[in-house]
C-alpha cells in the first residue's frame, strides 16, 4: 500500500480514539443536565 | 529508580495534583531535565540519524521543531501555567464554555489517551530493536521487561517519580551522547578527517546546513525549510502545535511559579537541540565511515553501531545503562500523562466528579497499568500501523496548526469552530493526501505543500463554522482574560472589562517619564500585558536555539563558522533572560497570590458545581 493512504488510515485509527472521548463527554453533559435541570455554572455562563 | 520511588510515593499518593503534577511547585530545571529527558527517547537517536544520515547538516532542521519551545516559552507557556488546567482537554473548558468545550475537552482526552498508549509502543519496539542489535534478543524481550521495571516507580511515585527519575536519566544520557559522539569522531579520524572525508566522496554539500536544492525543487527546497521555521516558530504562540506540547504541558504546570515554567520549557528545548547538534557531527563521522548504506533501515542505527561497536567493553555497559535511561525516561512520561488524561478528563470529569483524592490516585494507577498492558499490543501485534500513525501525527498537527494558535490568540474562536476545524481535518486530510491525487485531479503534492493545503481548505471549514455560531459568553472571556492575560486581538473584551472596572486602561496608568527602551522595573499589574521586551525575546530566542543547534554541530567537527555562530547563540540567550527576566518575576509574584483561588474555581467547576469567585479572580 502507498504511504499516502497507510498515513490516512492511521489518522482514521487515531480518530477513532477521539470519537469515543467526545461521545462520553456527550453522554456526561447531558446526564448532568437531566439532574440538575440546566442548573450547573456550565449552562449559564461562569461568573454569572 | 525503583528504590527511590518508596521515598517520594509518599508524596505522591497524597492527592491527584501530587501525583500528576508533582503538587504544583518544581523549580524550572526540574521540568527542564523532564523536557530534554522525555524527547530523549531510544528512537530519537534512530530517526535523527535516519535524517542526517540522508540529508547531512541540512537534515537539523527537520529536527527544528523542538524550537517552538522558544516562542511558547515567553508566550503559551505563560499563558497556560496561568488558566492552572491539569491538561491541554482541560484547558477547553477554561476557554470556551459549555456543551462545545466539554465535547472539546472529551475528544482530546480521548486522542490523548490513545496516544500515548500508541508512544508507548512506539518507543517500546525501538528498543525492542536496539536489544536485537546489542544482544540478539527477541524485539517483545525489549519491548515488555524495561517498560515493566520502569512501571514499578511511575505507578508508585507517579509524577514525581518521572520527574526526578528524568533529572538523573537526563544527566547519564547527556554524558552518553558526548562521549559516544567523540569516540565516533576519532574512529572516523578526527573532526579534520571527517571533514576531508565527506569532501572526498564528493558530498560536501553535507557540511553546509543551508544546502538548498531550489525554491521549490528537489529533496530540501528553499520552501519546506521556511515552512518548517513558520511550524516551529509561529507555532510557539499557540498550544497544540507540536505533539510534544501536550508532554510539556504537564511539565508547565507542575512548574511553581509562571517563571519557572517559562524557563522549564526554554531550556528544555535548548538542550534538546544541542543535543540534536552534537548527533549530527558524530552522523556525518558515521557517513565517512560507512558511506554506502542504501537500506534505511540500516544506516538508521548509525549511532547505535558507533556506541556498541566502538566503545571498550567497560563502557559498553555503560552504554547501555544510558539507553535505559532515555528509555526509562520517555516511557515513564507517557504513562503518567495518558493516565493523567483518563483519570482527570474523563473518569473524573464525566464518570466520577466527586471522587476522593484517594480513589483518583488509585485510578491514576490502573489506568497507568492498562496503558502499559495496551501498549504492548500496539507494538507486538501492529507494528505496520504504528508506522502509520507516524505519518498521520504530522498529517493531523498540519490540519488544525492554525486554529491551534487562533485558540489562544483570537477572542472570537469558539469551540464550534475548533470542534469543526478537528473533525474536518480527517476528511481534507482523505481528499488531499490521497483520493484527489488516486483520481488525478492533483499531483502528489510535496510536504510543504500539503501543509499549505491543509491549512487553507481547513480555514474554508473552521473560519465560517466559528461566525455562524454565537461567540462565547463575554463573562466567561472576561475571567479567562483576567486570568491568562493572553496575547493578540482580545480588543473587545479588553474594552468590557476595563467597562465593568475590572481592567485598568494602560493609557491612564501610563508615567509621564519618558518610557526607557527596555524596562527593568515592572509592578505585577504593568508586567501583566504584552510589551516591547516580550517581543524582544519572541525574536531573538529562535534566532538563540538555530545558531545554537548548527554551532554545536560545527563545534564537534572544529569549523571555524562554529566561533560566531556559538557567541551569538550565546549573546542572544544573554539578551533574552536580560530582558525578559523582571517582568516574568513580576508576573510569578502577582500571579502566585491568585493562584489559590483559580484554583479552587477549577475544582468547583470539574465537580460542576456552580461559581463562587467573583469576576477578576480573588480580587
Amino acid at each position: 500500500m502507498e504511504r499516502g493512504l497507510v498515513t490516512l488510515i492511521g489518522m482514521s485509527i487515531a480518530y477513532v480514539a477521539s470519537f469515543i472521548g467526545l461521545g462520553l463527554a456527550w453522554y456526561g453533559w447531558k446526564r448532568r443536565h437531566r439532574d440538575d435541570g440546566g442548573g450547573s455554572s456550565e449552562s449559564r455562563g461562569a461568573g454569572s | 529508580m525503583v528504590g527511590g520511588a518508596g521515598f517520594f510515593y509518599r508524596l505522591a499518593r497524597r492527592s491527584e495534583s501530587e501525583f500528576f503534577l508533582a503538587g504544583r511547585r518544581l523549580p524550572w530545571w526540574l521540568p527542564a531535565a523532564s523536557v530534554f529527558s522525555t524527547h530523549t527517547a531510544t528512537d530519537t537517536p534512530i530517526w535523527v540519524t535516519g535524517t542526517v544520515y540522508q540529508h547531512g547538516l541540512r537534515g537539523l532542521w527537520y529536527t527544528f521543531f523542538a524550537a517552538w519551545t522558544s516562542v511558547a516559552s515567553f508566550v503559551s507557556a505563560r499563558i497556560y501555567r496561568r488558566s492552572v488546567a491539569f491538561t491541554q482537554a482541560e484547558w477547553q473548558v477554561v476557554r470556551f464554555h459549555g456543551m462545545g468545550a466539554e465535547l472539546l475537552r472529551g475528544w482530546m482526552a480521548g486522542w490523548q489517551v490513545f496516544m500515548n498508549m500508541f508512544i508507548l509502543g512506539w518507543v517500546g519496539i525501538a528498543m525492542g530493536r536496539v536489544t536485537e542489535l546489542a544482544f540478539g534478543w527477541p524485539v517483545w524481550v525489549g519491548l515488555v521487561i524495561p517498560s515493566v521495571i520502569t512501571a514499578f516507580y511511575t505507578l508508585a511515585a507517579g509524577y514525581w517519580g518521572v520527574v526526578m527519575g528524568d533529572f538523573l536519566q537526563g544527566i547519564v544520557a547527556i554524558f552518553a551522547i558526548l562521549l559516544v559522539s567523540a569516540v565516533g569522531i576519532v574512529a572516523a579520524g578526527g573532526p579534520h578527517a571527517v571533514v576531508a572525508g565527506v569532501g572526498n566522496l564528493g558530498q560536501g554539500w553535507r557540511l553546509n546546513s543551508l544546502a538548498f536544492t531550489g525554491w521549490f525543487t528537489g529533496d530540501f527546497p528553499m520552501a519546506w525549510w521556511l515552512t518548517m521555521l513558520v511550524i516551529a516558530i509561529v507555532g510557539g504562540f499557540g498550544m497544540g502545535t507540536s505533539i510534544d506540547w501536550y508532554v510539556e504541558a504537564q511539565r508547565i504546570q507542575s512548574a511553581k511559579t509562571v517563571r519557572d515554567a517559562a524557563y522549564g520549557i526554554w531550556w528544555g528545548g535548548a538542550i534538546t537541540l544541542l543535543r540534536n547538534g552534537i548527533w549530527a557531527a558524530s552522523i556525518l563521522a558515521f557517513f565517512v565511515m560507512a558511506p554506502h548504506i542504501t537500506n534505511g533501515a540500516e544506516s538508521e542505527l548509525g549511532w547505535y553501531r558507533m556506541g556498541l561497536e566502538l566503545l571498550p567493553a567497560g563502557l559498553v555497559g555503560m552504554f547501555f545503562a544510558a539507553i535505559l535511561a532515555i528509555h526509562f525516561s520517555t516511557i515513564s512520561s507517557h504513562m503518567n500523562l495518558g493516565a493523567l488524561y483518563f483519570t482527570r478528563d474523563l473518569y473524573q470529569r464525566y464518570w466520577n466528579p466527586e471522587a476522593s483524592q484517594k480513589t483518583l490516585v488509585w485510578v491514576g494507577r490502573i489506568a497507568t497499568a492498562v496503558l502499559l498492558v495496551g501498549s504492548f499490543f500496539y507494538g507486538l501485534m501492529m507494528q505496520e500501523i504504528t508506522q502509520w500513525l507516524i505519518f498521520a501525527l504530522w498529517l493531523m498537527m498540519a490540519g488544525i496548526w492554525l486554529p491551534n494558535i487562533l485558540q489562544v490568540v483570537w477572542w472570537r474562536f469558539n469551540a464550534w469552530g475548533y470542534l469543526a476545524s478537528w473533525i474536518a481535518n480527517l476528511g481534507i486530510a482523505w481528499l488531499v493526501v490521497w483520493v484527489l491525487p488516486e483520481f488525478h485531479v492533483i499531483p502528489v503534492l510535496p510536504d510543504y505543500l500539503q501543509f499549505w493545503s491543509l491549512m487553507a481548505l481547513g480555514v474554508l471549514i473552521f473560519v465560517p463554522a466559528t461566525f455562524l455560531t454565537k461567540a462565547e459568553p463575554m463573562d466567561h472571556l472576561i475571567h479567562f482574560y483576567l486570568q491568562t492575560r493572553p496575547l493578540g486581538w482580545w480588543g473587545p473584551v479588553k474594552a468590557e472589562a476595563r467597562r465593568r472596572g475590572l481592567l485598568r486602561d494602560e493609557r491612564a496608568t501610563r508615567s509621564a517619564d519618558p518610557r526607557p527602551f527596555i524596562r527593568r522595573t515592572w509592578t505585577a499589574e504593568e508586567a501583566d500585558g504584552w510589551s516591547r521586551e516580550d517581543w524582544i525575546a519572541i525574536v531573538l530566542s529562535p534566532i538563540s536555539m538555530a545558531l545554537a543547534m548548527v554551532g554545536a554541530a560545527n563545534l564537534f567537527l572544529l569549523q571555524a563558522s562554529a566561533i560566531w555562530e556559538l557567541t551569538l547563540a550565546v549573546l542572544a540567550a544573554i539578551a533574552v533572560f536580560w530582558v525578559i527576566d523582571p517582568k516574568l518575576k513580576a508576573v510569578s509574584v502577582e500571579y502566585e497570590n491568585q493562584q489559590a483561588s483559580y484554583l479552587t474555581r477549577l475544582e468547583e467547576r470539574m465537580r460542576w458545581r456552580p461559581d463562587t469567585i467573583p469576576e477578576g479572580g480573588a480580587d
